[in-house]
């Protein structure tokens, strides 16, 4: 029962951290000091004019952390989304229809698997131009394998079970069965895939805008540290520059993935009382 | 002599969002070298006071009565003392073998399991125990059979493992619960023939709850019939299948294929909300006014029977 | 206007091997005619639930045909296959599985009736009918699947089945997950709906008391042949 209580409670922590999160991607110009585009003098210590003090253009170190919040969770959410619905698209298909179409396309998923994922993209990143449009897409494209494996196995699960094999009997259409039948049951299993998988894609995002193969266009959390780096914000001693987007990209992340892991737990423990 | 387990008055309700009253102040008594089958229908109780008796009852159960075992109140005790005891003096015996036998051990291993956990001896005097038991259950040389995985075995014979298991320590008292569902007829045959080997040294006592009627009457002595909760009639084995008294364990009895598939009509009331009066009353084809108003007692007949009913008194 | 195997087989592909096959049964035959019940015995793992699916069309032969109203199945037109795929229905064993949990009794009755284009106003009255043949009330309909007893799963299942008006159905071990006096209840149903309405079923039970009450007919696989009674 202890258990289960903390449970409870990292997961209202974590919803309360990722909803902190919404709100900085939602609202940032309520929220923000300064606008985005507003300058002051350059390399400022903390104060009480700029919290967490200025960058080297002079621009307040809090409102891009808060404008930063919004590229961070667009990303790691539309990819997240696009990768769950590749994997449910291609699991449900294969799982339900089994046979040769089954093994073409998890013939397919495995190579997908092995594929190395950072050294792919980051050498796409390179080739393509960079933008936050391309990094949803491979992302996305990349990330889909394990959700799909996961929707498979249940699906070949479901598809067993008396209502789903009534359903077939009856003549419903197979389209109508994986969407009304299969999905709402195998839906929780997916949920927390979705959530790991956004955790995933916001930490390559910032590790991929702190190689400087970010949309240069918007400063990101992982772009923030890369020019704390190289505009001499590391030189400089300038903790208060890179220490906190760190802390936001890890805070974030922790949040959504402890949400997935909740969604997990839940699972397991219903019971049933008859 | 003493009974080997003695249940007074035991009520069991789960509270969720409504109170489930599973168990409601069911008494009984058994002693050593008897089989009591618990029968009745799906949610009638009976697993759930072989679960109160293990200790086994997840935490939003609110147990009262009495469960004395071997003069002592299991209630009373502390979880940790009823752990030392669970497995070794009391074990149980669960339905589906194929899930209470963990299959990537071997049936040697998981025989011997519990004279490791209780401390009962070296892992050698384990195995020479298991071999032992094996042998004394007519499966010889019991080489063949220890070194096997479960998936490499019937239902029926994994579930004589499983007793196996659960009987190493020559516990005083086993609760198997539905030990027979799912199996073939023939299968059902082998698991009756070992329970009745366990209590045939007069000392082992067996609580066997089950659904199946033909099982209870080829090997208990005594049946306590449950319905909705309570203990509607507790009688000799040959006595009630002879005479059943009460009316629902008559319509049990009519709804066998022996007797041509008669049904009781409608269905049991909600353990949430029971009816005030006889819990069967409604279904009951000689029901009068006493009935829906006032709760039976279970009372002593003639012949030593029980039964909870006005009319048969 | 029967419903027939005729030498039909199946078998599953063993492991990873090409050519390495379990067969379930072989060179099976039988015939159940209108309005009368088909027993199949046989102890579990024999194939006769695989016997079942294949001849509702729910998996396809190995070798051999299943005939319905003369016509190969496997040869029917669209519109043929579809009349065939709404008078075959299959009731299965477990009574907790019968429902998609997710849904209402009410709407897992209603997407069958839009399914055969049955006007929502006339819906309600089709279906407090078949309650009413099922022996159950309206109320049931607002729950979910599992706020009901297994028996009365077994006759919503039953019910909803109805709703096709079907000619045969499988009925594959429809009792054995429930109690005695509820197995009672469901067989008299059984016989009561079958004799008003004229449905042919194929009976799978491993219990020979229910399969003997139930059948005229009574056949038992044993190693993958079909022994039928008094036809040896």
């Amino acid at each position: 029962m202890r258990a289960m209580d903390a449970l409870k409670s990292t997961n209202r922590g974590a919803m309360a951290l990722l909803a902190v999160f919404l709100c900085m991607a939602a609202f940032p110009s309520l929220i923000a000091p300064y606008g985005p585009s507003e300058r002051s003098m350059p390399y400022q210590a903390p104060g009480p004019e700029h919290i967490l003090g200025t960058t080297n253009m002079g621009n307040d170190i809090l409102s891009e952390l808060i404008y930063g919040a919004r590229i961070s969770l667009l990303v790691g959410f539309a990819s997240a989304l696009l990768a769950t619905g590749i994997g449910l698209a291609v699991g449900l298909t294969a799982g339900y229809f089994r046979g040769a179409l089954d093994e073409v396309l998890m013939a397919f998923t495995d190579v997908v698997l092995i594929i190395p994922k950072i050294p792919l993209i980051i050498i796409l990143a390179a080739f393509l131009r960079p933008g936050v449009g391309i990094l949803i897409l491979v992302l996305g494209a990349l990330s889909w394998e394990s959700i799909a494996r996961v929707v498979r196995s249940k699906t070949l699960q479901v598809r067993e079970t008396g209502f789903v094999m009534s359903a077939r009997c009856m003549g419903f259409p197979p389209l109508r069965i994986m969407a009304s039948d299969i999905v709402p049951n195998i839906i929780h299993v997916v949920l927390p895939k979705f959530m790991l998988a956004t955790a995933a894609a916001m930490i390559s995002e910032a590790s991929l805008s702190f190689l400087g193969l970010g949309d240069p266009s918007m400063e990101s959390w992982g772009a923030m540290v890369s020019s704390a780096f190289t505009k001499g914000g590391f030189i400089r001693e300038m903790w208060w520059w890179y220490l906190p987007p760190g802390i936001c990209i890890t805070l974030c992340v922790l949040s959504v993935a402890a949400i997935g892991f909740a969604f997990e737990e839940g699972e397991g423990t219903t019971v049933r009382v008859e | 002599m003493n009974p080997v387990l003695e249940i007074d008055a035991l009520s069991v309700t789960f509270c969720g969002k409504q109170a489930v009253h599973a168990v409601d102040r069911v008494s009984f008594s058994l002693g050593g070298g008897e089989i009591l089958a618990l029968v009745g229908e799906t949610g009638c109780g009976k697993s759930v006071i072989a679960h109160a008796v293990m200790g086994l009852l997840p935490g939003e159960a609110q147990v009262s009565g009495r469960i004395v075992f071997k003069g002592r109140d299991l209630l009373a005790l502390s979880e940790r003392e009823r752990s030392a005891m669970r497995g070794k003096d009391c074990a149980i015996v669960f339905q589906d073998p194929s899930r209470a036998l963990n299959p990537v051990h071997r049936i040697g291993r998981q025989i011997a399991e519990p004279v490791l956990i209780h401390g009962a001896g070296s892992r050698e005097e384990a195995h020479r125990r298991a071999a032992a038991l094996l042998e004394r259950m007519g499966l010889s040389p019991p080489g063949n059979y220890l070194p096997l995985y479960p998936c490499q075995s019937s239902g029926g014979m994994n579930q004589r493992f499983l007793i196996a298991a659960s009987t190493i320590l020559d516990p005083s008292l086993v609760i198997a619960d539905e030990p027979t569902k799912g199996l073939d007829p023939g299968r059902v045959r082998e698991v009756e023939d070992e329970l009745v080997r366990l209590t045939g040294g007069g000392r082992t006592a067996l609580l066997l709850i089950t659904h199946d009627l033909a099982v209870a009457r080829r090997i208990a002595d005594r049946i306590a019939v449950m319905y909705a909760g309570e203990i509607v009639e507790l009688a000799e084995n040959d006595a009630f299948f002879d005479r059943p008294s009460h009316p629902y364990s008559r319509g049990l009895l009519q709804s066998l294929p022996e007797h041509g598939f008669v049904p009781i009509p409608g269905s049991s009331p909600s353990p949430v909300s029971p009816p005030p009066g006889c819990r069967f009353q409604a279904r009951c084809r000689d029901g009068k006014a006493v009935c829906g108003g006032q709760h039976p007692d279970l009372v002593s007949a003639a012949d030593g029977r029980m039964v909870r009913c006005w009319q048969c008194r | 206007m029967s419903l027939s195997a005729d030498r039909l087989a199946r078998a599953y592909r063993n492991g990873f091997l090409p050519g390495s096959r379990r067969t379930v049964f072989r060179d099976l035959s039988l015939t159940i005619r209108p309005g009368e019940t088909f027993g199949l015995m046989g102890n579990s793992g024999a194939g006769k639930s695989t016997l079942g699916r294949v001849i509702a069309g729910l998996e396809p032969p190995t070798a051999g045909r299943v005939c319905f109203h003369g016509r190969d199945t496997a040869l029917m037109n669209r519109s043929e296959y579809r009349a065939f795929r709404r008078s075959v229905q299959v009731m299965f064993q477990d009574p907790s599985a019968a429902f998609n949990p997710k849904k209402t009794i009410g709407t897992s009755y209603m997407e069958v009736l839009d399914l055969i284009g049955t006007p929502r106003p006339a819906q309600k009255a089709v279906i407090a009918g078949i309650l009413e043949s099922v022996g159950l009330s309206g109320e049931l309909l607002g729950r979910y699947p599992h706020q009901i007893s297994g028996g009365q799963s077994q006759r919503l299942a039953l019910g909803r089945i109805l709703l096709l008006d079907p000619e045969y159905i499988v009925l594959d071990e429809p009792t054995s997950a429930l109690d005695v006096s509820v197995q009672a209840q469901i067989l008299h149903l059984l016989k009561e709906l079958q004799s008003e309405r004229g449905i042919g079923y194929l009976f799978i039970s491993h219990d020979e008391a229910v399969v003997r009450f139930m059948a005229s007919r009574v056949g038992r696989i044993e190693d993958g042949r079909l022994v039928i009674e008094g036809e040896a």
